[in-house]
């Protein structure tokens, strides 16, 4: 990774300079679940890149000439092109880099895995929710929403047959999922698994995937974000560093 | 007339049997948006397709075996394969059948169909609310001074694209997914919010002229009958205008 930055860039920084030719750019932020299907994308296509990190709580003002909503993750390229929504941006990536395909070539296929990932469009916000609720009392009606989104991903594995939601094998919409699963047990909701065994030997099977655990953020660091994030501090997004 | 001027099928109708080789299945409904959208891909591409018009407010059993809610649009294949979400169905087509590509070839130019696409979200939604307050006797300017921002926002990217179309200067994917819902400003009572925006205009004169919009231009009086008819919770709206 060369010319990017771990600690995150805020309000008064210098905006980078254009994206060397040969690597490609990705605004991202440690901690977030979005850029988190872009950077597994990039690691699992072997594309050369570098990460710079956004301070989310505290934004520099060039960003905004990046993505004027002001999100992550955007992708940079060398011609100046930008890229971004993470479901954008993993499917640029497949489709202008060589090498193995995330998407399935099959058009059928590919579609099934698109008519899943618009399946699981509830379990962002339900688990950003979750996350606001955990020192308040009600949140048996979130449970009862993270469980019926769970058992509709089960349903999924159980009628294919496989482990993994595109088949035997890893691909794009495995990838694009995972970010969230990856908070279940910072967020202390692993028994939200126990009642989908499918759903829980993909989750032992993605952690074995050697993208998957390269990109691991381990669960006292997240939990570290999650306080800080939650009291707006712009020191959130570097915790840990 | 178009290939989708079929009666509808309803509760306690027969289940239609297996999609012929050769031909694609469309579950549709003759006024629904969404369902344009892919009625627009499957003629732009001359893919041989037959339509089956669903009873919105009467859904066949069967059809929940298409859908697991019973929305449409659907297609299912010979293979029995089933395809649903509007945008989904139109990639599928494209992908799936030679000929003429609607979305571009270029990665980064595909990437941007589908920003555009994000940009576009709050239209269906802003439009259809309008339409309920409108019909309801309502006050919508709030609802309208919203779309106006909407188009102000599309107005600003044909603005700094320079082209007649989204995707260029030929008509492409992103233009068919946008259409259904400024052919129903009109018929809708909502045309003026388009007034602030010329280059818009230009845009929706364009694909007038393009033969897949136009063949499939549903005209005003039969939609105005549709209308009436489903406001008043009819269920026989969704055949108006059909003979016998």
């Amino acid at each position: 990774m060369s010319g990017g930055t771990v600690r995150s860039l805020g309000k008064g920084s210098a905006p980078p300079g254009p994206v060397p030719e040969g690597l490609i750019r990705v605004y991202s932020m440690r901690f977030c679940p979005f850029a988190k299907r872009t950077l597994l994308v990039l690691r699992a296509k072997g594309i050369r890149h570098e990460v710079i990190n956004i301070n989310l709580k505290n934004k520099p003002e060039w960003f905004f000439k990046k993505n004027p909503l002001g999100l992550v993750p955007v992708l940079e390229t060398s011609l100046g092109q930008l890229i971004c929504e993470s479901a954008i941006t993993c499917e640029y990536l497949d489709e202008a880099y060589p090498g193995k395909k995330l998407w399935p070539e099959d058009p059928y296929e590919k579609a099934c895995q698109k008519m899943v990932f618009e399946s699981f469009s509830k379990m962002p916000s339900l688990m950003i929710s979750f996350l606001r609720t955990q020192n308040k009392e009600d949140c048996s009606g979130l449970k009862e929403e993270l469980h019926k989104e769970f058992s509709k991903l089960e349903e999924v594995l159980t009628n294919k047959k496989t482990t993994f939601f595109g088949g035997s094998s890893l691909s794009m919409i495995d990838y694009l999922i995972w970010p969230w699963f990856e908070w279940l047990e910072a967020l202390e909701l692993n028994e939200y698994v126990d009642h989908t065994p499918n759903l829980k030997l993909w989750m032992a099977s993605m952690r074995k995937d050697p993208t998957v655990s390269s990109l691991l953020t381990d669960v006292k660091t997240f939990q570290g974000f999650f306080n800080l994030y939650m009291q707006n501090s712009p020191e959130a997004c570097d915790y840990g560093l | 007339m178009t290939d989708d001027a079929t009666r509808t099928l309803g509760k306690g109708s027969i289940p239609p049997g297996p999609v012929p080789e050769g031909v694609i299945r469309l579950y549709s409904m003759r006024f629904c948006p969404y369902a344009h959208r892919t009625r627009l891909v499957l003629r732009a591409k001359g893919i041989r397709h037959e339509v089956i018009n669903i009873n919105l407010r009467n859904k066949p059993e069967w059809y929940f075996t298409k859908h697991p809610f019973g929305q449409i649009p659907v297609l299912e294949n010979s293979k029995c394969q089933l395809i649903y979400e509007s945008v989904i169905a139109c990639e599928y087509l494209d992908d799936a059948y030679p000929g003429r590509k609607l979305y571009p070839y270029d990665p980064y130019e595909r990437a941007r169909q589908k920003m555009l696409l994000e940009l576009f979200y709050k239209v269906p939604h802003l439009t259809k609310e309008c339409l309920v307050a409108l019909r309801c006797g309502r006050d919508c300017a709030d609802l309208k001074l919203a779309l106006r921002q909407e188009f102000c926002n599309l107005e600003e990217i044909l603005g700094y694209q320079n082209t007649v179309f989204f995707g260029g200067d030929c008509i492409s994917m992103i233009d068919y997914l946008f259409w259904p819902w400024f052919e129903r400003l009109d018929v809708y009572g909502i045309a003026d919010c388009v007034n602030h925006t010329p280059t818009l205009r230009l845009w929706i004169a364009a694909m007038k002229q393009d033969p897949t919009v136009c063949s499939l231009l549903t005209d005003k009086n039969t939609f105005l009958g549709f209308l009436n008819l489903y406001f008043q919770n009819n269920p026989a709206a969704f055949d108006y205008g059909l003979s016998c």
